[in-house]
């Protein structure tokens, strides 16, 4: 148990929060390795679905990151994309999912900073929510 | 409720003599006690076997998404809000529509009289002053109508039409100090892991025949998300991460849409209630963004839109 | 042995000693319907039940039946081996399952269990499986067994047929398998000529109060495209919300869909219950779907049922009248009226 490592999905938007982690990197600023980045354009791409697919693949944290409010480059993806989120992690607490388990965040592309503080902070909640126990879909559970 | 049959049948006739429509959507009797069949009236000589009573629970603005023809419909409170969704989808015009509008004083739930009788079968029923009058095999009883109507219509603010052409009935008096959010409040004060065991026990007797997403009027997607093969993001087996996520995504497309007709929980035929799931975004939508469902053709669905100031005390 | 009473004191310890042989499956109440689970305890079975929501059915052709399941995974002996899953044929006892449930597994075995073709879990579970069942003293108001080639008290389809004579059960072995049963049954003495009477006075009584729905000689009469073509269809196909409801609740319906589910380097093949009613059951991988509206899915029901599957195997048709998809049909479609009108030709309104 001690040497679990949580496996986190980030979906960061291309052009604030994926050009922010990019400049984490090149400023060799550290954050913790258990951060799998998927790139979508915009964080107002980001489904539900996705979600709950990360889910079902037995993810022990998700983390959504976008451009802040008014800055989208699509001008205002992220502002539908709010309350998609707060309705999502609304419905997804009230069902059971464990606090610490998913996370939202504005990071601008030149936030390097920003985007290593904050991934240390989403690791740190998901390695306290523990490994992923419920909602996974590995075989089928049929009699 | 009775006295509704005849303005139905009338106001039917007339449409087809003024040829106004062509068809009438409302309901006929049903077969066995406590259902009634939804029906489509296409000329003047069925019209005789349009029918209304207490057992009206269907919407029948589900039948209403890609038509193309004119027709009237009976709607209730609810099923006229879950018009005013399909308006604002653009699933049907108005012009298309003539609403019949029926103010409502709630529907019977057939279950709970089925839990009222402890294994009897109600084979024949009627309705008289406030009194459910259930007959079986070797009993009868009258039952306090107030005391068995579905769990929605218990709680509904909404009993009269807010959007019609004419009415088929006077309105009534809507409810008032009605705590809509009990059930949800009760849910909210469990601990993750409560809540968890909360909806496995819920829905663990589901049989994914898919009847509550079937009967939803605002369920209407050419291909929905459980049929998606490519990927694949349900299984279609009743796994039990399978069918959470069933149930889950659909309440969540149902996010500021759901007008809570109770149709769902109606038609699923092993009696879950499906509602403790869209009950929670409905509480949610009205609280974060003052928005309730289907109550006007000048706003856009909660999702369909935003405001520079959407409260998003969670997001770093 | 081919017949005895269990007085209803002596029945759960019978229960028991059956349950040291057999897993036995009786209805359970669980939550506000009762459905065939395997018992724990003797006492779990309800035979005060009507009839269970789901058909039994699932006990011999489950929602999800495991195929087969593969792996790639490497350092795997088996990896790359398409392998069968193994599944538990230790003999099972059904209790209390209903004549007209029992029936339709006869009118199931045509599809399963052909000359040339047979479901190997199907067969293997009909053969070691004894179904005891219990006749329907009280039969509902949406039951019409007798409307359709069986009865509340038919034992065909049956190895023990159970009637309730009010302190006791009278027990009836049918087929040899219930005949061995019975003689190893603990807790039964001779039927006495008063609870002989009982029965056969209970069993007149449940028929009769059966009337005749609809007439499947008319039916059978009928031209089948002539029925295909009826105007009729449109009518009864207005309100029905292709739900797979009463595909699944229904004993003779058992049409499935085979689909591979995987999980990263391994998986399995399962058979899944469908339903004709779902808009995707006869989509082609070319795209064309021949019943693509509801009212050709509707009319397909119907006529598969009480048209086709008579035709084909020359026999009756293929429903036993449980009543179940009247029951739990969200728009109340009732097959009985349906078949009214099919078998006169024309649009009854009841």
């Amino acid at each position: 148990m001690s040497d679990w490592e949580p496996k986190i999905v980030a979906f960061l938007c291309n052009w604030c929060s994926y050009g922010g982690a990019d400049l984490a990197g090149v400023s060799r600023l550290q954050y913790p390795a258990n951060i799998r980045i998927i790139r979508v354009p915009c964080s107002g791409r980001v489904n539900p679905k996705f979600i709950l697919a990360t889910l079902r693949h037995g993810a022990d944290g998700i983390w959504v990151s976008g451009c802040h409010p008014g800055d989208c480059h699509y001008i205002e993806g992220n502002l539908y994309a709010r309350r998609k989120f707060t309705l999502l992690r609304s419905l997804l607490e009230h069902t059971g999912i464990e606090p610490g388990r998913l996370h939202f965040s504005w990071i601008s592309s030149a936030e390097a900073t920003k985007f290593a503080e904050t991934a240390r902070t989403v690791v740190e909640a998901v390695r306290a929510a523990g490994p992923a126990r419920h909602f996974i879909k590995k075989q089928a559970e049929v009699d | 409720m009775r006295a509704y049959t005849e303005k139905i049948r009338e106001a039917a006739k007339r449409l087809f003599a003024e040829k106004r429509v062509d068809a009438v959507i409302g309901f006929r009797k049903g077969t066995v006690p406590f259902m009634n069949e939804p029906f489509l009236a296409k000329d003047v000589d069925q019209v005789d076997q349009l029918y209304w009573d207490s057992n009206c629970g269907v919407n029948l603005a589900n039948y209403l998404p890609k038509r193309t023809d004119r027709v009237a419909i009976v709607a209730k409170g609810c099923d006229s809000r879950n018009i005013v969704v399909q308006l604002l989808e653009n699933q049907i015009k108005r012009e298309q529509l003539v609403i019949l509008g029926a103010p409502c004083r709630g529907m019977i739930d057939r279950r709970r009289i089925a839990a009222e009788l402890k294994g009897k079968e109600a084979l024949q029923t009627n309705e008289a002053g406030g009194k459910i009058l259930v007959a079986g095999r070797d009993f009868e009883t009258a039952l306090d109508r107030e005391a068995f109507l579905q769990e929605n219509c218990a709680i509904c603010i909404h009993r009269n039409p807010v959007i019609y052409d004419e009415l088929v009935g006077d309105l009534v008096p809507e409810q008032e100090n009605v705590d809509r959010y009990a059930d949800v409040r009760q849910v909210e004060a469990m601990s993750p892991e409560e809540r968890r065991q909360y909806f496995d026990t819920l829905i663990a007797p589901c049989i994914r025949c898919y009847a509550c997403r079937n009967a939803c009027p605002a369920c209407y997607c050419p291909t929905c998300f459980v049929d998606e093969a490519a990927p694949q993001w349900v299984g279609k087996t009743t796994d039990p991460t399978d069918t959470r996520t069933f149930h889950f995504l659909r309440a969540y497309h149902l996010a500021g849409r759901c007008t809570d007709c109770g149709a769902c929980e109606r038609a699923c035929p092993v009696a879950i209630k499906v509602r403790q799931f869209t009950k929670k975004l409905e509480k949610d939508v009205k609280e974060l963004y003052g928005y309730e469902v289907g109550l006007s053709l000048d706003q856009r669905p909660p999702l369909d839109t935003y405001q520079p100031g959407d409260p998003e005390p969670f997001i770093k | 042995m081919s017949e005895l009473y269990i007085a209803k004191e002596k029945f759960p310890d019978a229960v028991r000693r059956l349950m040291d042989g057999s897993r036995v499956y009786g209805p359970v109440l669980e939550g506000q319907y009762h459905s065939f689970a395997q018992l724990k305890e003797p006492e779990d079975a309800d035979l005060s039940f009507q009839n269970t929501r789901l058909s039994p059915k699932g006990l011999f052709n489950p929602q999800a039946e495991r195929m087969f399941r593969f792996s790639l995974a490497k350092g795997d002996p088996e990896a790359g081996i398409v392998k069968e899953v193994p599944k538990d044929y230790s003999p099972r006892i059904i209790l209390g399952i209903r004549p007209c449930d029992a029936v339709a597994f006869q009118l199931d075995d045509k599809n399963f269990d052909t000359e040339t073709i047979q479901d190997p879990w199907w067969v293997k579970r009909r053969e070691t499986t004894t179904m005891v069942g219990l006749a329907c003293n009280s039969p509902c108001g949406t039951c019409f067994c007798t409307s359709v080639g069986t009865g509340p008290f038919d034992p065909a389809g049956l190895d023990v047929l159970l009637t309730d004579v009010g302190a006791g059960y009278v027990a009836r072995g049918i087929t040899e398998k219930g005949k061995k049963l019975l003689s190893g049954m603990v807790g039964g003495s001779e039927v006495s000529p008063r609870a002989a009477a009982k029965a056969a006075e209970l069993k007149k009584a449940a028929e009769g109060s059966l009337g005749k729905v609809f007439d499947t000689g008319a039916l059978a009469k009928k031209s089948m495209l002539e029925l295909f073509n009826a105007s009729f269809w449109d009518e009864i196909q207005f309100s029905c919300i292709n739900c797979g409801t009463c595909t699944f609740l229904c004993p003779t319906c058992w049409c499935f869909d085979i689909q591979d589910e995987t999980c990263q380097e391994s998986g399995e093949r399962l058979r899944l219950w469908d339903s004709c009613m779902f808009p995707l059951f006869t989509l082609h991988g070319s795209g064309h779907n021949p019943r693509a509206q509801k009212l050709q899915r509707v009319r397909q029901r119907f006529m598969h049922k009480l048209k086709y599957y008579p035709e084909k195997y020359k026999g009756g048709v293929a429903c036993v009248g449980c009543g179940r998809c009247v029951k739990a049909c969200p728009v109340n479609i009732d097959i009985r009226r349906v078949a009214r009108t099919m078998s006169a030709g024309c649009s009854c309104p009841a």
